[in-house]
């Protein structure tokens, strides 16, 4: 993944107000764990505005039409998981409104990081652990014991 | 650097951690360039809808499989 291309998607969606939550491997790195990945991962306010939003601050950094595929009418009704390629092949964007019944854009605390002048909205070590630990994925079980020895976080 | 011993490999990945700040950027833009360059990942563009997370997985993990396929015939490739 590029980390300039990224960081320029994460200051568009400040630019543009979206409402959105980095949690997956970006908010592992930016957590402290330096480590490759293919995607960005971000939770989105599930309303029809903040949706426009998104699509306003992907245009401003990718040239792709593709992007007004990218709806309130599936985010919000049966297809609340979306996962944006942009031209360049090389990462995709996982988008989502709804995970199971555990987690909700509401349910996720967050905090802000500072990533090179840029203000990127990220849910907490103690939150990214919670989505992590009750996965059936094992890397993400073991990113989850890294995170609980990390941040002390074991027993919760 | 000193030598360090561990008793599980787990625990050589502690100490990759870093405090928030430019050491840790700037280990994110290497590790991610790293990658970039060695594996090559290539994943179809457009937009993929999925109806649950487990659909949206399995997106990800036939696109991981693909990766893996072309990244060993461009090793055969170069044989």
């Amino acid at each position: 993944m590029d980390y300039e291309l990224t960081r320029r998607v994460l200051a568009a969606l400040h630019e543009h107000a979206v409402a959105y939550k980095v949690f997956g491997a970006v908010a592992l790195n930016l957590h402290g764990l330096a480590r490759a990945t293919e995607d960005l991962d971000i939770f989105i306010a599930p309303d029809a505005e903040n949706i426009a939003r998104l699509r306003a601050a992907l245009h401003s950094v990718f040239r792709d039409p593709s992007i007004d595929e990218i709806t309130a009418e599936d985010l919000l009704g049966d297809y609340p998981a979306v996962q944006y390629v942009p031209p360049s092949g090389d990462f995709h964007i996982d988008i989502l409104t709804r995970l199971g019944e555990l987690f909700d854009y509401a349910s996720l605390d967050t905090e802000t990081v500072d990533l090179s002048g840029t203000p990127v909205t990220v849910v907490t070590p103690r939150m990214l652990y919670e989505m992590k630990r009750n996965t059936v994925r094992a890397k993400d079980r073991g990113d989850a014991e890294a995170l609980a020895r990390r941040f002390k976080l074991e027993g919760t | 650097m000193p030598v360090r011993r561990f008793r599980d490999v787990s625990e050589m990945e502690d100490t990759l951690w870093r405090e928030r700040g430019p050491a840790l950027f700037d280990a994110i833009r290497r590790a991610w360039e790293f990658a970039a360059k060695t594996v090559e990942l290539r994943f179809p563009p457009g937009v993929y809808k999925h109806r649950t997370i487990e659909e949206a997985n399995a997106q990800t993990e036939r696109w991981a499989q693909a990766n893996f396929e072309a990244f060993h015939a461009r090793r055969r490739g170069r044989r």
